[in-house]
């Protein structure tokens, strides 16, 4: 009653209903890999909220403090203001660790959410026409994402980090002709200088931030304009979204998962040490750690740093320096592939339509195999970030495993992309469901014609996405109340999907309905839907909602549909003469 | 701070004055006890050194010669059980010791009536762990890491962890640098400094330093990015699978 | 108008959300009180955590077991414009007085704007403030040189036999221990097994390099004693100091630059020089 009586006070003063009602029924489709964007987004917020905390309690000053508290190897040391700050948030400041482990945990898996988020638009074509301008703003994200990871990794200027920021100072130096002035007007000044600590904080807490605000809305906003992409389907087609609306179903289950983002990070905020830099001690320019490395997702780039061997080379006289290639070279083709990586597909494929309909990574074999590529190679790079780690544990000698990585890194992802090419190919020929049901004779089939993933490109898979114009079956469209509702059931009856918003007019809806299912059959059906085939459950619930939501109109609707029924009978008399295809005509059960 | 460097009796007058080190202490009594723990000494170090150091700890092909390396060397090696080996190995890794404290110090007593010289057995008193902490950044870190958890070196070698090792072994290996390890004598860390820094290292393996949590082995930043990936897969992932539906489901 | 008793298994599903709701409401009393009983990091995360992951499980059973999931569809427009949309757009934007249409006008505003995007980067410039010395200069500089005395870390001056065989001693210019490029290195060698000169020189065996990793710039501190080499905690590039810190192995491709040494009048080690190469990391002006 008062979310009733508040929706009215605001919809009389800001008139939103013709929105809200459109928003509300938006349709998600219902696989669970749509989720995992919502985990960076949830992770995002909880960084944002747990970074609003840290910020009332350091300090980003390069200037001495003396650091006063409960830890006792310190107490009364002399240290740059931002790693005492950041010890006394640890220490003395009541629930400030929680705090600050639970953003360190929620920036980590932030990265990890992305890059899976990533992998699953990448592996199904979700970036084809016309959502190339997302993957865009996705892949500038995760530049971001991974930079703001490394400022804020940066700031306490504890010893870990601090040759951290000198590895990437050393890298942009490394860049021909202007590095070194890149890397001063950056810091200031030589590394280490005072203004460093000051500068990163402002691009850790608003310059970047900022930014991914408002490329996240503009993400979402471009994804609500376009609706989203789904796997193909029975009912679906390229002309619809098949799933659940936004309210009620989707809303419960997307607050559910940020409920459950936030209790995953403070159980790891609390429960894991992350960073303690405490241990790591402050930055001193001639002090080193071992072993040394930064957070995952720049490890990739530290890996290659180690793997690549010591060649450096001159240009004229000046010198090209050896992080050079694996530092700035690796990061700008990385990036630059993820960009163009759609336009590249158009132009090998020639095709310019329109996607709705995703891919299964099988569908396109030589996606899926330069994308398993791509990633075999990154995940050796950050194996190789913790090359001394590993030859700890595994007792090896460091040098021979650093060998060993320089050959992985090169065979590892050609046989793995190779694999998965083979594999796609053979699931796309074969009938099997997955990599598991395949049979021998499906991995026969495929062998025939060995070609590299490189010079698979030729695969008719974009073309080859089942455009369903005409899924068969047919629509039906009902008038309750002042409304009319239609439904698309398939052939066999199994499938009834239900139009997510009821129109005005019998024409609005029919005109609903040849949008999501062009060249379908439509037909008048004499009242509601007959229960759809389902479980107990929801059949119960489907008479409890209409019980409690039509309380007295339905009352009202038996009243009127003697009336109602001959008014529909004509109705769908005169459709059938009308209707394109003559053959068919309804048989509405009631 | 009234720490001293207590010189370990000499050898032949060993029973004259308590050794300092606790764990190393005889408990001796008289001059009988001395001289029985000398014979003691000599038989442990023939049945168990003689066959790779030489007979008089000249060294030979299997192993390093013990000339002046001194008492706090050979307590590190033994009491460390790094001592002797079970077999060769690049490296002797910590183990339990061989011998008990007394045997320990026996033998102790006999390397060094070899040839003597080398530095003595340390005596430690609390320190200041903030100096500590200073002098550990700056001269044990590069190597056993800042916190304290070991590293890799080239070929093989590691620098070991710091936490089971007592105040003596830690002020034994400053002084004596063990293996591959740099040796930090008076000119480099005073003794107070060494009492600071192994001060700082007892305190290093407290579990109150892990406040925050477990402490994944103090393994550092991938360690982590192991544990977040697998808390993104195994927990979020799963949730949003159960959460949405499979194709064709 | 009757209310029909909801189902069993909706009442069981109702009971289970009903208590993690509980639940969460538990976690978050237990979060409170362990703030205000003095606050424990595990303590804090656990009671956090069942909080919100009370809210979690409660919600999505409500979400999976009290809403239909599925069942719907959206029609999608596509992207086609409506050509009588489009076709009147674009006659709007290109009508006759439209400002597309004139050319150099056009011409002179990019001018304009592309100048006062030119001018706005010069404020860029004062990042680097314009009383430092310029980036290059301060690469190749240090403040090493002739006559600066060799400090260790607590900025004592150093005399020949405070550096001993079989240890490393982190030295600094007097009065820049914390400088940047600054930190270098002495170690004693038996002259006898260097099978190239240190290129700053040595005295007695004593030789200063700069600390600095030619590969990324970090302190190579992992002093290998007895093999003579050090080691780079950052990517493990290796050092050998009786071949004049060449780099052995790893991805660092230049020997670490030498200091010049001798022994002042007042018996302290001193500088002769600066490094004999910028110390650090590689870039373009390197000599």
């Amino acid at each position: 009653m008062i979310t009733d009586r508040l929706a009215r006070a605001l919809d009389d003063r800001l008139r939103l209903s013709p929105i809200a009602r459109r928003a509300l029924a938006k349709v998600f489709p219902d696989h669970w890999s749509f989720m995992l964007g919502e985990l960076a987004l949830y992770s995002f917020v909880a960084l944002v909220l747990t970074g609003v905390y840290l910020t009332f309690f350091f300090e980003a000053s390069s200037a001495d403090r003396v650091y006063h508290g409960d830890y006792a190897p310190l107490d009364g040391a002399t240290t740059s203001a931002a790693y005492a700050s950041t010890v006394r948030l640890s220490w003395d400041v009541r629930a400030g660790l929680l705090i600050r482990q639970t953003h360190h945990w929620a920036a980590l898996v932030f990265a990890a959410a992305i890059l899976l988020h990533l992998s699953r638009i990448f592996f199904t074509g979700a970036f084809r026409k016309p959502r190339e301008l997302n993957w865009l703003i996705g892949v500038t994200m995760l530049a971001l994402a991974l930079a703001n990871g490394f400022t804020g990794y940066s700031m306490p200027d504890d010893l870990l980090s601090g040759l951290g920021l000198r590895i990437i100072v050393s890298v942009v130096e490394s860049i021909p002709l202007v590095g070194a002035w890149l890397a001063s007007l950056a810091l200031g000044g030589e590394f280490p200088s005072d203004v460093m600590i000051p500068r990163l904080y402002v691009s850790h807490v608003l310059l970047v931030p900022a930014v991914l605000v408002v490329l996240i809305s503009l993400h979402l906003g471009i994804l609500v304009r376009q609706k989203h992409s789904q796997f193909p389907g029975p009912g679906r087609t390229e002309h619809n979204v098949v799933g659940s609306r936004l309210w009620p179903s989707y809303t419960l289950r997307s607050l559910a998962l940020f409920a459950w983002v936030l209790a995953v990070l403070f159980a790891l905020g609390g429960l894991v040490q992350i960073n303690p830099v405490w241990m790591y001690g402050p930055f001193q320019p001639a002090q080193a750690t071992s072993p040394a490395q930064p957070d995952w997702y720049v490890a990739w780039g530290d890996g290659a740093l180690r793997l690549f061997p010591p060649w450096e080379f001159r240009i004229a006289g000046h010198l090209v320096p050896a992080p050079f290639l694996p530092g700035v070279v690796l990061g700008g083709v990385t990036f630059l592939a993820l960009y163009a990586w759609p336009f590249a597909e158009r132009l090998r494929t020639k095709d310019r339509r329109q996607h709705h309909l995703l891919d299964r990574p099988r569908d396109h074999p030589a996606r899926t195999g330069i994308g398993v590529a791509a990633l075999t190679f990154y995940a050796v790079l950050v194996v190789a970030a913790g090359d001394d780690i590993l030859a700890r544990l595994l007792r090896l000698p460091v040098y021979d495993l650093l060998s060993v990585l320089r050959v992985l890194v090169l065979v590892l992802p050609v046989l793995a992309g190779l694999l998965a090419f083979l594999l796609a190919r053979a699931l796309r020929r074969g009938d099997a469901a997955g990599v598991g049901a395949l049979t021998r004779a499906d991995l026969r089939r495929c062998a025939p014609r060995p070609a590299g993933p490189s010079e698979g490109g030729d695969g008719p898979g974009g073309q080859e996405t089942p455009a369903v114009d005409r899924p068969g079956g047919r629509i039906e469209m009902w008038p309750e109340g002042d409304a009319w509702h239609w439904r698309y059931r398939d052939d066999a009856g199994r499938l009834v999907v239900t139009g997510n918003r009821a129109v005005l007019s019998r024409q609005e809806a029919d005109s609903a309905a040849r949008l999501a299912y062009p060249g379908v059959d439509r037909i008048v059906v004499p009242g509601p839907p007959p229960a759809a085939p389902a479980g107990p459950i929801r059949t119960a619930l489907r008479r409890w909602g209409r019980a409690m939501a039509a309380g007295s109109l339905l009352l009202a609707a038996i009243v009127d549909r003697r009336r109602d029924r001959r008014r529909q009978e004509r109705e769908r008399a005169d459709d059938t003469a009308q209707a394109e295809d003559a053959g068919s005509t309804g048989d509405g059960r009631t | 701070m009234g720490a001293v460097l207590v010189l370990a009796a000499g050898p032949v007058a060993l029973g004259a004055a308590p050794t300092p080190e606790p764990t190393a202490s005889p408990g001796v009594a008289g001059p009988g006890a001395a001289s029985r723990a000398a014979d003691r000494g000599t038989q442990l170090y023939l049945e168990n050194c003689a066959s790779c150091h030489g007979e008089q700890g000249q060294g030979a092909q299997r192993g390093p010669s013990l000339v002046g390396v001194g008492p706090a060397s050979v307590d590190f090696q033994v009491a460390t059980g790094r001592m002797p080996l079970s077999h060769e190995a690049q490296q002797a890794r910590r183990r339990e010791p061989v011998f008990s404290a007394a045997d320990i110090s026996a033998l102790v007593d006999h390397v060094a009536s070899l040839s003597g010289g080398g530095p003595q057995i340390p005596r430690v008193a609390p320190g200041n762990p903030v100096s500590g902490r200073e002098v550990f950044a700056a001269n044990c870190a590069p190597c056993h890491g800042a916190t304290g958890a070991g590293a890799a070196l080239t070929n093989g070698w590691t620098a070991p962890p710091l936490y089971d090792a007592t105040a003596v072994q830690i002020a034994e290996a400053v002084r004596v640098g063990p293996g591959l390890m740099p040796v930090f004598p008076s000119q480099v860390l005073d003794d107070r400094q060494v009492d600071d820094v192994t001060t700082y290292v007892r305190r290093l393996r407290g579990e109150r330093m892990d406040r925050g949590g477990n402490p994944l082995d103090r393994l550092g930043p991938l360690a982590e990015g192991l544990v977040a990936w697998l808390a993104t897969l195994g927990l979020l992932v799963a949730a949003a699978r159960w959460l949405g539906r499979r194709a064709g489901e | 108008m009757s209310i029909r008793r909801p189902p069993p298994a909706e009442r069981a599903a109702s009971r289970r959300i009903v208590a993690a709701f509980l639940t969460g409401a538990a976690g978050a009393v237990g979060f409170a009180v362990t703030y205000v009983l003095g606050g424990d990091t595990r303590w804090e995360g656990v009671t956090l955590s069942v909080a919100f992951a009370g809210l979690a499980v409660g919600l999505s059973q409500w979400g999976r077991h009290l809403v239909p999931t599925g069942g719907y569809v959206e029609e999608h427009e596509g992207f086609a414009p409506p050509p009588f949309e489009q076709t009147m757009t674009t006659r709007a934007l290109t009508a006759p007085d439209s400002p597309v249409r004139r050319r150099g006008l056009l011409a002179a505003l990019g001018l304009a704007l592309t100048a006062l995007g030119a001018a706005a980067l010069f404020p860029l410039r004062s990042l680097l403030p314009f009383d430092r010395v310029r980036p290059v200069r301060a690469r190749t500089d240090t403040p090493w040189g002739p006559g600066v005395r060799l400090v260790d870390a607590g900025g004592r001056p150093l005399r020949p036999q405070d550096v001993p065989a079989d240890t490393m001693v982190g030295v600094f210019p007097e009065g820049h221990v914390d400088a940047g490029d600054g930190p270098a290195f002495a170690v004693r060698l038996e002259p006898g097994r260097f099978s190239r000169q240190p290129s700053g020189g040595h005295l007695d065996g004593l030789a200063v390099w700069s600390l600095l990793c030619t590969h990324a710039g970090c302190p190579v501190r992992l002093y290998l004693r007895g093999t003579g080499r050090l080691l780079c905690p950052c990517h493990q590039s290796s050092f050998d100091l009786l071949a004049d810190a060449r780099p052995v192995a790893g991805p660092a491709a230049r020997p670490l630059p030498g200091l010049p040494i001798e022994v002042g009048p007042d018996g302290f080690l001193r500088a002769a020089g600066d490094f004999t190469g910028p110390p650090g990391a590689g870039f373009w002006s390197r000599p």
